[in-house]
């Protein structure tokens, strides 16, 4: 290795464990403010502001802070979303009884495979008549219609797409799930929904996985666990989107010579770990709780809640910091406008399949 | 010419995913066994 090689890589380790800190330090000033803005401010709207609403308020002011100090760039190897939601998703199973997995399970699989295959080709052929690139196509498809970030990932992979395409997507992404974080709610709340169908809509409606415990939280904890259990689900099924997609490109798009059909390897590689996790979570704390006391199986499952509380805020703030304006502007109005209006059909779509498979269900 | 994502980026996001599960499961664990006893998450 080189000195100059290695100078780079210390910078680059360094850069993630600065990043860390900053993610951490901004947490703890959401746990800090959450705790604190209700004693020190009387009134309903100081209590019903709630820990999503302040991490992500103060990633985006530490976002404008970085960037402006040219500091941004060094230290997001530290912003990691995805690690923070998964792991806060898995210890979200540990409060979420199996029986309620398996009875959700049903419902949330077949609204995730509804609206993921009309919303995915409603999103598919929009783009392709506006004319964009057939690899942008996919990771806008893949985005809006499965979970966001993580999908727009995958499907980068299975159709080898630029890496500012991924960029480009993953800024669109972030755009229309910060606003719906506080819209879906509200409108569950103006619509009069259960809170059962204010999370299967929200799971099934806004794309990357954090919003959607984001907005899960504002409403309340039994919608929390209805829209991770359909966002789980739709996680799970990026596998088979992506085999789709991957064969697709091989053989319809660049028809790429003695190409092999990807097999049960291929979804097992692209399959998303934590899903598991989170059931086994759910597994581990159903079976503990029939072994202690109901007193003392709350109090245990109560830490492992706070854990998942500062698991989600650290993901919250990392969306904040994350978030970037400038690759929105370099790729044109019609990306946004194919994005706009495919997550205007996920809205409806999704919320006229909460009401039609989640309307008697209770957690 | 742009370069395609690379693998490295893959792997990372498939690393991630493996870890969020391992270090999920093990904080659970470490609270079950009283490890992580209540009061010490401020």
């Amino acid at each position: 290795m080189t000195r100059t090689q290695a100078s780079v890589r210390t910078n680059g380790v360094l850069g993630v464990v600065l990043g860390v800190v900053v993610v951490l330090v901004l947490g703890a000033a959401t746990r800090f403010l959450e705790k604190n803005v209700p004693v020190w401010f009387e009134g309903d709207i100081a209590k019903a502001v709630e820990y999503p609403v302040y991490a992500i308020v103060l990633g985006l002011i530490g976002n404008a802070i970085l960037t402006a100090t040219g500091w941004r760039e060094r230290l997001e190897g530290g912003f990691r979303t995805e690690f923070f939601i998964k792991t806060g998703l898995v210890l979200l199973g540990a409060s979420i009884n199996l029986k309620v997995i398996v009875t959700a399970a049903g419902p949330a699989i077949i609204q995730g495979i509804l609206l993921i295959s009309s919303v995915f080709l409603f999103t598919w052929w929009l783009a392709g008549r506006l004319g964009l690139d057939d690899r942008l196509r996919a990771l806008l498809s893949a985005a809006v219609s499965i979970c966001g970030v993580s999908a727009a990932i995958a499907a980068a992979g299975a159709v080898q797409a630029r890496k500012e395409q991924l960029a480009y997507t993953a800024s669109l992404v972030i755009a229309f799930a910060l606003p719906s974080i506080f819209l879906v709610p509200w409108l569950a709340s103006v619509l009069g929904l259960t809170d059962e169908v204010a999370g299967a809509w929200i799971g099934g409606n806004i794309d990357t996985t954090a919003a959607v415990t984001a907005a899960g939280a504002l409403v309340g904890e039994d919608a929390l666990a209805v829209a991770s259990i359909v966002k789980v689900t739709q996680n799970a099924l990026i596998g088979i989107v992506v085999i789709a997609l991957t064969a697709w490109f091989a053989f319809k798009v660049e028809r790429t010579p003695g190409a092999r059909a990807p097999g049960i390897g291929e979804f097992w590689t692209r399959f998303p770990k934590f899903v598991l996790g989170f059931v086994a979570a759910s597994v581990i704390a159903t079976w503990y709780l029939g072994t202690v006391s109901g007193a003392e199986g709350k109090e245990v499952i109560a830490v492992a809640n706070d854990l998942r509380v500062w698991f989600l805020i650290l993901a919250f703030v990392s969306i904040g910091l994350e978030f970037r304006a400038g690759s929105l502007r370099e790729a044109g109005w019609r990306p946004v406008a194919v994005f706009a209006s495919a997550a205007v059909l996920n809205l409806v779509l999704a919320l006229g399949l909460a009401l039609l498979l989640f309307s008697g269900f209770t957690v | 010419m742009t370069e395609p994502p690379t693998q490295q980026e893959s792997r990372t996001q498939f690393n991630e995913d493996w870890a969020a599960t391992v270090i999920g499961l093990v904080l659970l664990v470490l609270v079950i066994v009283g490890v992580i006893p209540p009061g010490l998450i401020p």
